[in-house]
């Protein structure tokens, strides 16, 4: 049975001995990011703080960071384990994530008396953001931060509205600043309808809305379909929404907490610095729309999962890099496929989730890779993603060691880097290689100064070397044998990898 | 000096070696590659008759492409006695060391360990690769007695019959002996004795007998048919250079081939010596993280690194790497940006040194080499993607390890994943991690009561 909320998520993560409930008192200012942080750079349990100590009211909320973030050697694990999938091996989670997400399944409403997020309804000038422990993440960061929040929105071609991820600062008891990058379907939206007419536009931001509904906020999903329904498949059931209390979006039923609002038209408040999935404080501050608050409504004694930014890069996972790997890579290859590319597999490079694709492909025609690269720096790719590189379709992209051996034997520096669009494309001003004025503070969140993008054809057109020797039987056996002497069988790439064969 | 049968001690206590008893199938040399494959403990691989204990990955394994305590130096660096957790610059140094000229012969013989044995090189059990006919025996070592003294080089080879081997060596040696010389090979050698045949084979330094050579005073040895041999040896066979030599092109070769010119030599095994229970290294070939390639990636590395630091009056750099991940066509290196430039001379100088590879990846010197994850991440988010990723013009010399077809020529990248020098403090984007993103007494606090909350890790390998 796959989990259809958030609580049923930590059951899973309970059973498997993956959490840990801290009972002493622990600040949100710091002290549960720097715990959360330690325990996903030694891929410990993940924490769930019981007692949250400075919180304003009665809620009792708790926080837990970084509950999606994955074993490192495994980062799909949880997920597998909460959708029914095999998690063994990457390859076959991605198929089994693939045919989940063909089979989508169009939500259902509830009632309100039938919602646990209804639990507890305040609105007007009793919601209050102070309500709850935003945790203040790190050093330098501008302020306390939401940032595993699913962002409902409206969608003129779908019934239920659009979801994506946006982290979100908090600033008083009625207004935060959203970051809202053009480019992404939402703050498209948000700049070019809304803020042209001057409208606000209605949004709920859902706090703990469970795995299926983060995984497709991290989707892109095609125009007229709806995040939800895919939510819906990967499941297996329909998701439950409910009726928000002060505009027509529906939100999910379970979710730990939904604050309801407008993005404000012409308005912005400070965003930033923060340090965020490149692993660096990314700054200068800038200006972003504002979230004016209309409603809270929340379980009892909700969770408050939140992200350490920042530390899903090099060997550590957080749930950003996990939900890229995980949600991100399933999505991607199957778009790629229904776009007409013959693709085996795409994810993301595991030690910088966001800016390095590998896309293992058979170059079907001469120039097929130029515009595969092109498709997807001018769609999906073309904010976050600064380089893709292909690999033979043999290899399996989620092997650090196949792509780097690709990179370093195949990659002729003569023939097979490409610069795309040198300086002619955007970009978010989230990285580090651009200089403050670079990024300047464009209207729109986007860089001042456009970049370029590359691409690397890393394919060994049939040159590869041996990966291993002896014939299948003989490999199996060798590591039956070394499973029994003592090697944790988890260490092994299965046999039905990709790339095993060889 | 540490024999290798301590060697293997210390790695056993380190808790980073697995034993198996022989299995009659698969072959070992298929088990070790697994074992490599998995990035797996040492494999050693016992039996209760007149065979060898076999033992691969003493060398090899570890991609340090995961968090843990194992390095790709880790094991070699113990075995040169750096330390039970060797730094990898200390592990470089140490190499380069063994290489050292000296002004005076400096050698402590001492009686030999091995003794007279019936067995035949065949009955010593050599593992048979699935894809071959004959036993191999890899990681050896070749002695060529001269007058001048004793030369080392890199050996392997097949066993054809009972006393028969047909080997390959480096070229550069072949002009040290004739046809009807004896010469030695010795199997299960101290570290610092096969670390430094590969470090004078690779950098090209085979015409200094090893009496003038730092490993000449720091390995005993003693005098045999063929020449000095380690005493800890644990097998060292007697032999002489038979008259043909045999056509071998489809023979597998020691990852220093791809470096340096070998040659086929047939050896008349005339006389084997075993220590009691006599264990010896061996590695499957041209499978990834084999032993030899990654002995060959540490020597180069320290041949580099020992250049680069030589060259400016000053040492800027802090390490450099050959992953073996990436089979030596990518060096990295982590440097002190001693000016703006900096990073263009120091790729082209490292060009100019060796032409294993064609793209050098250059980053700051607060990178650790034992977090090559950071590494691979400020490759892409450091590097502005047209600016920072640099090529040469098509018509430099064709690297030597990439396998792309190329005719002569070809381009030179190197990456720039470093802050530029002329960027103002103010650009330079603070790195989130534990230290400074949190001040250091919530950072004790939270160590001190790590347990307490529910984590089983130690807070302090961090």
């Amino acid at each position: 049975m796959s989990v259809d909320s958030f609580r049923t998520f930590l059951d899973v993560l309970e059973r498997g001995d993956a959490i840990t409930r801290i009972t002493d008192d622990v600040s949100w200012d710091l002290e549960a990011s720097a715990i959360t942080m330690l325990a996903n750079e030694t891929d410990d349990r993940i924490p769930v703080f019981e007692s949250v100590r400075n919180q304003r009211s009665d809620t009792n909320a708790r926080l837990v960071g970084d509950p999606y973030r994955g074993p490192q050697q495994c980062p799909w694990k949880w997920f597998g384990h909460a959708f029914d999938l095999p998690v063994d091996s990457g390859p076959a989670y991605y198929e089994g994530m693939i045919d989940r997400l063909h089979e989508p399944l169009e939500p259902r409403m509830v009632s309100a008396a039938a919602a646990p997020c209804k639990e507890v309804v305040r609105t007007g000038d009793d919601a209050s953001l102070l309500e709850f422990p935003w945790p203040y993440i790190h050093q330098g960061d501008g302020g306390r931060y939401a940032t595993l929040a699913t962002l409902v929105a409206p969608d003129p071609n779908s019934e239920w509205g659009s979801w994506s991820r946006h982290r979100t600062m908090i600033h008083d008891s009625s207004q935060a600043s959203v970051l809202l990058l053009a480019g992404e379907q939402v703050p498209n939206r948000y700049y070019f309808e809304y803020e042209r007419d001057d409208e606000p536009m209605p949004v709920a931001l859902t706090i703990g809305a469970g795995p299926a509904v983060e995984s497709t906020a991290e989707m892109w999903i095609p125009v007229g379909r709806s995040e939800v329904s895919f939510a819906g498949g990967l499941r297996g059931s329909p998701v439950e929404l409910v009726e928000c209390e002060t505009n027509d979006l529906a939100v999910p039923a379970t979710a730990e907490i939904v604050i309801e609002g407008r993005v404000m038209p012409n308005e912005r408040l400070d965003e930033g610095p923060f340090g965020d999935y490149f692993g660096y404080m990314n700054g200068p501050r800038r200006s972003m729309p504002v979230l004016e608050v209309d409603a809270i409504t929340h379980r009892r004694e909700p969770y408050v999962p939140f992200c350490v930014e920042g530390s899903g890069v090099g060997y550590g996972e957080n749930s950003s890099s996990t939900l890229a790997i995980a949600a991100g890579g399933p999505d991607a290859t199957l778009g790629l496929r229904i776009a007409g590319f013959d693709v085996e597999l795409a994810a993301p490079w595991p030690f910088t989730s966001r800016t390095v694709w590998v896309i293992a492909v058979d170059r079907a025609y001469p120039g097929a890779l130029h515009e595969l690269a092109n498709f997807i720096f001018t769609t999906w790719g073309m904010l976050h993603i600064d380089f893709f590189v292909f690999v033979d379709s043999d290899v399996n992209p989620l092997s650090p060691r196949a792509v780097i051996e690709a990179i370093a034997l195949h990659a002729d520096p003569a023939t097979d880097f490409h610069q795309f669009g040198v300086e002619r494309m955007p970009k978010v001003p989230l990285n580090i290689y651009q200089t403050p004025d670079e990024k300047g503070s464009a209207t729109v969140g986007t860089s001042r100064t456009k970049t370029s993008k590359a691409y690397i054809d890393a394919c060994a057109d049939g040159d590869r070397p041996a990966q291993g020797i002896g014939d299948r039987d003989a490999r199996e056996r060798a590591r039956e044998l070394l499973v029994e002497a003592g090697v944790p069988e988890t260490a092994f790439e299965p046999a039905h990898t990709t790339g095993a064969e060889r | 000096m540490t024999a290798f049968r301590s060697h293997l001690e210390f790695l056993r206590k380190t808790d980073d070696c697995c034993w198996l008893e022989r299995p009659d199938s698969p072959s070992p040399q298929v088990i070790a590659s697994e074992a490599l494959r998995a990035d797996g403990p040492v494999l050693r691989c016992t039996t209760n008759d007149a065979r060898v204990d076999l033992v691969a990955g003493v060398y090899g394994g570890v991609d340090g492409l995961s968090r843990g305590n194992r390095f790709p130096w880790s094991r070699l660096g113990i075995g040169l006695g750096v330390d039970q957790e060797p730094e990898y610059v200390d592990v470089l140094e140490a190499i380069t060391d063994l290489g050292d000229r000296l002004d005076e012969h400096d050698v402590t013989y001492v009686e030999r360990a091995a003794t007279a044995t019936d067995p035949s090189v065949r009955e010593l059990g050599f593992p048979t690769p699935p894809d071959g006919t004959w036993p191999r025996l890899t990681l050896g070592l070749l002695s060529v007695g001269t007058d001048d003294g004793s030369y080392w080089t890199p050996i392997h080879g097949t066993v054809l019959d009972d006393n028969t081997i047909r080997a390959r060596v480096p070229d550069a040696i072949t002009d040290r002996f004739a046809r009807g010389d004896v010469v030695s090979v010795a199997l299960g050698v101290p570290a610092e004795a096969l670390t430094a045949t590969y470090l004078l084979t690779v950098t090209d330094r085979l015409s200094t007998p090893i009496e003038e050579r730092r490993v000449g005073s720091t390995v005993p040895v003693i005098p045999t048919g063929g020449g000095l041999v380690p005493s800890s040896s644990e097998v060292v066979l007697e032999a002489e250079i038979a008259d043909q030599q045999p056509e071998t092109r489809s023979e597998k070769r020691e990852f220093w081939e791809r470096i340096v010119d070998g040659t086929t030599l047939t050896l008349d095994v005339t006389s084997v010596f075993t220590r009691d229970d006599a264990v010896v290294p061996f590695t499957p070939l041209d499978v990834p993280l084999a032993d030899d390639l990654q002995l060959v990636a540490l020597t180069l590395a320290a041949q580099l690194y020992d250049r680069a630091n030589s060259y400016w009056g000053i040492a800027p750099v802090e390490w450099l790497l050959l992953p073996a991940s990436g089979r030596l066509g990518v060096c990295v290196v982590s440097t002190e940006m001693l000016y703006a430039g900096f990073e263009w001379q120091l790729s082209n100088f490292l060009f100019s040194f060796s032409n294993c590879y064609d793209t050098v990846v250059v980053v700051d010197d607060e990178a650790s080499p034992r977090d090559l994850g950071q590494v691979l991440a400020d490759i892409w988010v450091k590097a502005h993607p047209s600016r920072d990723w640099l090529f040469s013009e098509s018509d430099a010399p064709v690297a030597r390890l990439p396998t792309y077809s190329r005719d002569g020529t070809g381009a030179r990248l190197y990456v720039d994943a470093t802050w530029d020098p002329r960027w103002d403090e103010e650009y330079i984007a603070p790195r989130v991690s534990l230290t400074e993103s949190y001040p250091p007494n919530l950072r004790a606090a939270i160590r001190g009561s790590w347990s307490e909350f529910g984590f089983d890790t130690d807070p302090e390998e961090l």
